[in-house]
């Protein structure tokens, strides 16, 4: 070989370290912190309410319903904004299809939520920005295949995107020596199980005054919202409103589905993942 | 004489056209809790999905919209009975009073039903029920295929992901049953963990491989061949989305916070999706892609955008200066006045003023 | 047009480079064939051209490659996209859209092109291809010639200058093969096209290729077709018939093979020696698998009618028949785990059919068209292994059949890393293991080149001298000469005939070997004259 060769090889010309399939830059990261202040503004907002002395009745801010899907679609274009590599492209739609298609399988059963899994894997293995990506494009395809498109949609895309990302973001090593085998699974399983009650919590308590209605000045004592309340006494209602409705049921089977799915299928679908990484060389994987 | 008149010929709408007509049906529905209003807007979606929807499988979700809007509305009121909490002086039924545990202090259970806390809880339950309706009715007018080809460039690549999906999801379900079959030849019972696995890992593996050769592909057929915008350029568009997004942090706190001064809320909001919106304008000028057949935007696409535009405009006003009509009060029969009345039912315009779309052009049915 | 200049190439890790010091140049207009086996380096040497290698795979190029004399080394794929029409193996994997009309214009949007153009483009192309009337079709309902058709037309909307095609037809059945490839042809003859075309089909394309390419080891020669395939290591029946009888220059065609044959007909006598077996074959012993009546139907369509097979033995039954006469439906209906509505199927005096799926298979064993689709480890040891467990059968049982059938695979390695061959083997030990009396494949030669079939060839022949049935559904009209011992040929789900191969073949011309083309009915294959001249 010569000096004139053309040396393509991952890493050569390149700085040292991974090489992730969507690279999330300082300015990026700026913008997903922003998106994320401002999504999650509009996740709790029964909690920040601060309603107007004068007014009677308060209505639920229906402009959030418009406002969020703004608010990622600004971070997709501000992660995409370098033009995506075919290959990371190719892996994003095939990986929104797979998503997808485990979405419809659980679809019906109470509680089996397939979709977060396979995220998390490949949050884990492609890293937080096509974790977010793919948080959103998941959910979006399947809602176009299962005509799920509503208000909840923005919602549910941003609350899934959050868990891709922070999957991208668990630690890779741990003491210097990357962290593989067991450890990872257990530490996946830990996340998939926070991220499945995390899930829950958020999308329940943006609806829940759309669900529940908002208590009338002077007629509280339900589990109803109760606008300009303390945030602890709202967030004692808002907790026995989860727990009577949800955290029984959808929430905690979401948890064991995940956990489930992780321990039983993780190892050989992180192997393939990364196996496919490494054909596709965005990585380095020892 | 006249210039000929030439006919409507059939055509489908622009997604976008729909899509902005049924969310300013939806922010009107969410201006009010009149329910005379909001049973009319729902029959101006209704009728209007039914004389202009396609015969693709996505036209035909309206009616499971519909039935998810009845399942609110239900929830709405049982949640109104069994969650108690009633006012007003109009009593329906005497249930006892069912205090929760301690650790729910303050909390009860059922008690007295009033006609009064009924009725708000319906008027609420229709006003998102109407709100879910009209989404429902964007669906199922817009073809979410040209929907995704008419994203704006600066969403290029994530519409080709999704677009990428929409077509590889069949061939996973033929890809599965496959392998589902091939798993009994290796005299495996179809059971257990190992049998999820043994679906899994070969399905995966072979959409992964493809998705390799899928990228080769593109990339040899010019995928990602725009040039690359300038520093400069970039530094603007980063400066436009970060700026844009501090607005609308501020704007949606500020929103929710009554206290806060004013002028940071609405102006805040407005003044971030601006921003954020030349951001994407100049974020998709990095992009040099054309596309075959684009969608025109005609004068019916641009009434059918505008008439939902109006419709909101209108209930918006309406709110502002009659809000006993907009937000009646339960304990009297809902009133009406003649603006709300021409605000809601503008909104049928495009089930008559548009062309029919294409796939409706099939032969009649023999009788 | 195109020039490699002292070109090299290694994959990033690899030992051996896949391309040494190759020195090649393709005139305006030229249509040069590739042919070499699998893994030669072949489809490393196209990819060269329009940058996919290395810009797309990685690894060290060294050498200049220049169209129209400038380097392109440096430039990528996309770049070139508007010079260089590049077509791969595979249509179904390359399709980003889902219509035929968006997927021509994918490259064009890509391109920037004005609307108009695009349009006019599209509509061109559409009637070069002649698929005018599928424009408005999902791309997944059309047969594998039509998308293959679809995926170059795709290409060529873009007007490039040369056209790379990579295998066209090998993930495609012989008729959309055919229908690929006389597209192709006349492509080369009206657009004036610079064509570069790696094929294992040869004696569908040598005779009108203006040059053929061989490549071995990574090393290139060029020349004159003829001249070169006298020492090609791949290279159809006909011209492996010229080499035996030392014609000069090799006969490229059935015609012209047949025009020269009166010398040879004169050495070789009047019977042809048996079909396949040599001397000292064991006899067939009785039938492994009866089957009667059988009858598979989805919903209203009937897929198999019927049908009634019995596989003896130590013999190679050959299914044929286009696709969707249902030969797959019949060969999983026999192995049981199928569906059967009608009919009786028996092995050893049990039905597979009633049997669980494990004892199933120690009556049957299937290898389905897609044989991976078995495969769910990571490594060939652990398949072995999972394997052996599975069927009941000592440590190390499957990894014993896998070194007969295929020697040397290292048990470290990913089965998906596999060659297509070695693929097909590993999944037919770990079928084997079970021990079933009777084999059954699915298409296996789809995707192999002449000497992996010929290794495919020897171990059904292995198969047979110990004592399996086996039971072949293929298209392939060479293959089946070369091993079956019967044959039954079917369409629209019933037999339409059946017998030994000999005169089954001999009775429909479509099915005839190219060797009885050239010397009458019962030469089948080239290694039956080979015998005769001893």
């Amino acid at each position: 070989m010569t000096a004139r060769d053309l040396d393509l090889t991952p890493g050569a010309g390149r700085p040292p370290g991974p090489r992730r399939a969507l690279p999330v830059g300082r300015r990026s990261a700026v913008v997903l912190a922003l998106a994320s202040v401002a999504g999650l503004v509009m996740f709790v907002w029964p909690l920040l309410l601060v309603p107007n002395p004068g007014a009677g009745q308060t209505n639920p801010p229906f402009v959030f319903l418009a406002l969020l899907p703004v608010l990622v679609l600004v971070v997709l274009v501000e992660l995409t904004e370098g033009g995506m590599d075919a290959k990371a492209l190719a892996m994003l739609g095939v990986l929104t299809a797979v998503n997808a298609a485990l979405r419809s399988l659980g679809a019906g059963l109470a509680g089996v939520e397939l979709v977060f899994f396979l995220l998390i894997l490949a949050g884990r293995v492609f890293g937080p920005g096509l974790g977010f990506v793919l948080g959103c494009t998941s959910l979006f395809a399947s809602a176009l295949l299962t005509s799920g498109v509503g208000p909840w949609l923005p919602y549910q895309m941003l609350c899934s995107a959050w868990i891709g990302l922070g999957a991208g973001l668990l630690p890779d090593r741990v003491a210097g020596r990357p962290l593989r085998g067991r450890t990872e699974i257990a530490l996946l399983v830990g996340y998939g199980v926070l991220a499945a009650y995390v899930f829950g919590l958020l999308m329940n308590l943006s609806s829940w005054p759309y669900t529940l209605g908002v208590a009338v000045p002077g007629h509280e004592g339900s589990l109803a919202f109760v606008p300009g309340a303390p945030v602890l006494e709202n967030l004692h209602r808002f907790g026995i409103y989860t727990l009577l409705t949800s955290t029984g049921g959808w929430d905690t089977g979401r948890a064991i589905t995940n956990s489930l799915a992780i321990v039983l299928l993780g190892p050989a679908i992180l192997a393939t993942l990364r196996r496919a990484a490494r054909r596709a060389s965005y990585e380095k994987v020892d | 004489m006249g210039r000929p008149r030439s006919p409507v010929l059939p055509r489908d709408l622009h997604p976008g056209a729909w899509w902005i007509w049924a969310l300013g049906l939806a922010a009107a529905a969410s201006r009010t809790t009149n329910p005379w209003l909001l049973v009319i807007i729902v029959l101006v979606a209704s009728v209007t999905v039914l004389s202009r929807r396609t015969d693709a499988p996505w036209a035909l979700s309206f009616r499971l919209y519909l039935a998810l809007g009845l399942f609110v509305v239900c929830l709405r009121v049982v949640f109104r009975v069994l969650l108690g909490g009633g006012y007003g002086d109009t009593l329906l039924l005497d249930l006892p009073l069912v205090p929760l545990p301690d650790w729910a202090a303050g909390i009860t259970l059922l008690g007295p039903v009033t006609a009064e806390s009924i009725l708000a809880g319906l008027y609420d339950g229709m006003r998102l029920a109407a709100v879910i309706i009209c989404v429902g009715a964007a669906n199922s007018l817009a073809n979410p295929r040209r929907m995704l080809a008419s994203l704006p460039p600066a969403l290029y690549e994530v519409g080709t992901a999704v677009v990428i999906a929409l077509s590889l999801f069949p061939q996973l379900a033929e890809s599965v049953q496959r392998v589902r079959r091939a798993r009994r030849l290796r005299g495996d019972p179809g059971r257990g963990v190992g049998a999820l696995r043994r679906v899994v890992v070969p399905v995966l593996e072979d959409a992964l491989e493809r998705s390799l050769a899928l990228a080769a592909s593109m990339d040899a057929r010019g995928y990602g061949r725009a040039g690359e915008l300038p520093a400069g350029q970039r530094r603007v568009t980063g400066a436009l989305l970060v700026t844009g997004l501090l607005g609308l942090c501020v704007g949606s706190y500020a929103f929710l916070d009554a206290t806060a001064p004013r002028s940071l809320s609405w102006p805040m909001l407005v003044g971030g999706v601006l921003l954020a919106g030349a951001g994407f304008v100049a974020a998709g000028r990095r992009v040099h892609r054309t596309r075959y057949r684009p969608d025109s935007w005609r004068a019916a696409d641009v009434l059918t955008a505008a008439t939902g535009v109006a419709v909101a405009v209108l209930v918006t006003v309406v709110a502002a200066g009659r809000p006993d009509v907009a937000i009646p009060d339960p304990a009297a029969p809902p009133a009406l006045s003649v603006l709300a009345l021409v605000a809601v039912m503008l909104g049928v315009l495009p089930a008559f003023a548009t062309p029919a779309p294409i796939s409706l052009l099939r032969p009649e049915p023999a009788r | 047009m195109i020039e490699w200049e002292q070109v090299s190439f290694a994959f990033d890790g690899a030992e051996r480079p896949t391309l040494r010091q190759v020195d090649l140049e393709v005139a305006e207009s030229e249509m040069v064939l590739l042919a070499g086996r699998t893994g030669s380096g072949k489809s490393t040497l196209l990819r060269t051209v329009n940058g996919l290698v290395p810009h797309f795979t990685g690894g060290r190029l060294g050498g200049e490659v220049r169209i129209d004399g400038r380097s392109v080394r440096r430039r990528t794929p996309r770049e070139l996209a508007d010079v260089v029409g590049y077509v791969g193996q595979d249509p179904v994997t390359t399709f980003v859209t889902d219509v035929v009309e968006e997927e021509l214009a994918y490259g064009m949007e890509q391109l920037g092109l004005d609307p108009q153009t695009m349009r006019r483009r599209v509509e061109e192309t559409l009637d070069l291809l002649g698929i005018a009337d599928l424009r408005s079709r999902p791309l997944r309902t059309l047969s594998g010639g039509q998308q293959q058709r679809v995926a170059i037309g795709a290409v060529l909307t873009m007007h490039p200058r040369i056209l790379v095609l990579d295998e066209p037809t090998s993930a495609l059945d012989p008729t959309a093969a055919e229908d690929v490839l006389s597209t192709v042809s006349r492509l080369v003859e009206d657009l004036g096209l610079t064509v570069l075309l790696a094929e294992h089909r040869l004696e569908r394309v040598v005779p009108f290729a203006d040059r053929l390419v061989v490549i071995e080891d990574g090393a290139v020669r060029s020349g004159d077709p003829a001249e070169l395939l006298a020492s090609s290591p791949v290279a159809p029946p006909v011209v492996e018939l010229g080499r035996l009888a030392g014609w000069r220059p090799l006969p490229l065609t059935v015609r012209e093979a047949r025009r020269r044959t009166g010398g040879l007909r004169d050495r070789l006598g009047d019977a042809p020696p048996a079909a396949r077996r040599g001397p000292g074959a064991p006899e067939p012993r009785g039938a492994a698998l009866v089957a009667r009546g059988v009858v598979v139907r989805y919903g209203t369509t009937v897929a198999v009618r019927e049908v009634s097979v019995a596989v003896p033995r130590g013999e190679v039954v050959a299914v044929m028949g286009r696709n969707g006469s249902g030969k797959s439906s019949l060969l999983w209906a026999l192995q049981g785990t199928g569906r059967r509505d009608g009919g009786s199927v028996s092995v050893a005096g049990s039905d597979p059919g009633a049997l669980a799926p494990d004892r199933a298979r120690a009556l049957v064993g299937l290898v389905p068209q897609t044989a991976t689709d078995l495969l769910y480890l990571e490594t060939v040891e652990a398949e072995c292994d999972a394997a052996d467990r599975q069927s009941d059968a000592g440590d190390g049982t499957c990894r014993s059949i896998l070194d007969r059938l295929a020697p040397g695979i290292d048990g470290e390695r990913h089965p998906r890393d596999l060659s297509e061959g070695q693929r097909l083997a590993l999944v037919l030990a770990i079928v084997l293991a079970a021990r079933p009396a009777v084999v059954a494949l699915d298409e296996p030669t789809r995707g192999l080149d002449y000497a992996a079939k010929e290794q495919l060839a020897a171990i059904l022949t292995d198969l047979t001298r110990r004592d399996h049935g086996v039971v072949v559904a293929t298209h392939d009209v060479e293959f089946v000469a070369s091993v079956a011992d019967q044959v039954v040929v079917m369409a629209g789900g019933e037999v339409v005939s059946a017998g030994p191969t000999v005169r089954v073949l001999a009775e429909s011309p479509a099915f005839a070997p190219q060797l009885s083309k050239v010397l009458g009915d019962g030469w089948l294959t080239v290694e039956q004259v080979r015998q005769a001249l001893l």
